[in-house]
């Protein structure tokens, strides 16, 4: 049985942004893994078939091993389609069930299971045809089935998810080298330390309410204090972090400061001291030294996002930090509102205040506004040195991605940047 | 109507704070009049504004000279159909 795995719905992207912007949505992560290792693990396939926008079809090639975008993915096999926002574990549907297509309310298809003796037509010309046939060709329910609806809801989500994933690992013990002395609280059945992990002298690992997970080959600096729910990434380094409940961070991360209900992607780093709260932070992001967000308001009220630089949602929750795309760069004393949004290549220079709510991606945030600044070429530059550092390269095909997304972005970041420039005019 | 130098010349002025008769053609933006680089942005941002166009900002960044931006000016002024003082 084949997993297949859809990213075609550009409004329901638009809720996972910036994030989205460069990866598909099962890319994302909640707890100690993405949203697609819990479906499969949930699902169990022989393999996996993905279908992304095209624009990010080549990098994605580049990360996986198994089909992109293949249309002749879609035969030879018993299928089973799942929307990639369906949380994994109240997915409930036997996966050798009989062919149907399981719909919500308003008709999106949340999974779909297609015996291939079922189907009609074996080949098709793009992913939109084959969603067309199935749902009619196929016996259609409704059904209902708990997603992630926006970006945030995995940031909310993520120390829970951490607990979950913890025990579905079933491990636990000291495998790394631990130089005492090191305070471990709570249960040590709650606290698993890696293979290839240094945990340095007078580090705390807080397990009292939580579980914490320290993956391979991290690296953890005196006067580190872990509190679980948390899970460090593979080749990480803590240095000195006040690494608050629910973090989920790394692979090849440097963080310093106090962190807190964040979820952070690979190679990122804060190395230095500031805050970051109930934040999602993407991968190759550098925050700057004293960079600080707010996660709760004054009054205590709900925190809004504006996804669009216009409208603001109402996330429903009091505690929501910033979210931050890919390759973001934020000088050292960077003040983020509650709620904002940083769009996917901004480069922000401190002005003092915080900034604006809704940075657009690719924006040069200098002297108070959005600019174009030196242009995307200067960014591409500074990606690919930051990229080198760590041994990874820039390629065309990355180029090739985020030219699309500088033009899918170019309306709302157009607008700012004329706002930007009354204020110069003034 | 003023001429693109004239133009150029008053915005840099305004921009840099200087004297426009200060501002000579063989003038570099940067040694010369000493914009710093956050200013070499804003002046693109105020170029782009005057004349009601849109320039390459890899390309407009890299003009240093005053006498070139007047020519790289008159040229995108061309190439997008705004109608300018030569």
């Amino acid at each position: 049985m084949r997993l297949i795995l859809i990213d075609n719905l550009p409004d329901v992207r638009f809720n996972f942004y910036p994030l989205s912007l460069g990866r598909p949505l099962w890319e994302l992560r909640c707890g100690m893994s993405s949203l697609a290792d819990k479906l499969i693990a949930k699902i169990k396939p022989d393999s996996v078939a993905y279908f992304v926008p095209d624009y990010m079809a080549e990098v994605y090639k580049d990360q996986v091993n198994e089909s992109v975008n293949d249309m002749a993915s879609l035969a030879g096999d018993d299928l089973i389609l799942v929307d990639p926002l369906v949380k994994a574990e109240n997915f409930d549907i036997p996966v050798k069930g009989k062919s149907e297509v399981g719909l919500d309310e308003d008709g999106r298809i949340l999974y779909a299971q297609i015996k291939k003796v079922d189907m009609k037509k074996s080949t098709f010309d793009d992913i939109e045809e084959f969603i067309a046939s199935i749902k009619s060709e196929l016996p259609n329910v409704s059904c209902k089935l708990a997603t992630w609806e926006y970006v945030w809801d995995l940031i909310l989500a993520n120390g829970e998810q951490i607990t979950t994933g913890f025990a579905a690992a079933g491990r636990h013990g000291f495998e790394g080298s631990l130089e005492e002395p090191v305070a471990v609280r709570g249960d040590r059945k709650d606290v698993y330390v890696a293979p290839g992990v240094k945990v340095h002298p007078m580090v705390t690992i807080d397990a009292e309410h939580g579980p914490v997970y320290i993956d391979e080959r991290a690296e953890i600096h005196p006067f580190t204090r872990i509190e679980g729910p948390c899970y460090i990434g593979k080749d990480s380094i803590l240095l000195g972090a006040k690494c608050r409940e629910g973090n989920s961070i790394g692979p090849f991360c440097r963080i310093g400061g106090e962190v807190e209900e964040s979820i952070i992607h690979g190679y990122s780093n804060k190395y230095h001291d500031g805050f970051l709260g109930h934040s999602y932070v993407g991968e190759w992001v550098n925050l700057g030294a004293l960079t600080t967000n707010s996660d709760l308001k004054n009054d205590y009220s709900n925190v809004s996002v504006m996804m669009d630089g216009r409208r603001a949602i109402d996330t429903g929750s009091t505690k929501v930090g910033s979210l931050i795309g890919d390759h973001v760069k934020t000088s050292i004393g960077t003040l983020l509102n509650t709620g904002s949004y940083v769009g996917a290549m901004a480069l922000i220079m401190a002005i003092g205040k915080p900034l604006p709510k809704h940075i657009p991606s690719f924006a040069w945030f200098i002297e108070g506004i959005v600019t174009k600044g030196f242009g995307k070429g200067k960014l591409y530059e500074t990606a690919k040195t930051a990229m080198s550092r760590r041994k990874c390269q820039w390629t065309p095909a990355m180029e090739s991605m985020w030219n699309a997304v500088f033009e899918m972005t170019a309306p709302v970041r157009m607008k700012a940047i004329k706002k930007g420039r009354k204020t110069l005019l003034k | 109507m003023a001429t693109v130098e004239e133009r150029v010349k008053a915005i840099t002025a305004q921009v840099l704070k200087l004297n426009v008769e200060d501002i000579k053609l063989e003038h570099s933006f940067t040694a010369d009049l000493g914009a710093e680089s956050v200013q070499s942005i804003e002046l693109v941002a105020m170029f782009e504004e005057e004349f009601g166009i849109e320039m390459d900002e890899d390309a407009a960044l890299s003009v240093e000279i005053v006498g070139d931006a007047i020519k790289f000016i008159t040229d995108v002024c061309k190439e997008q159909g705004v109608e300018v003082e030569e």
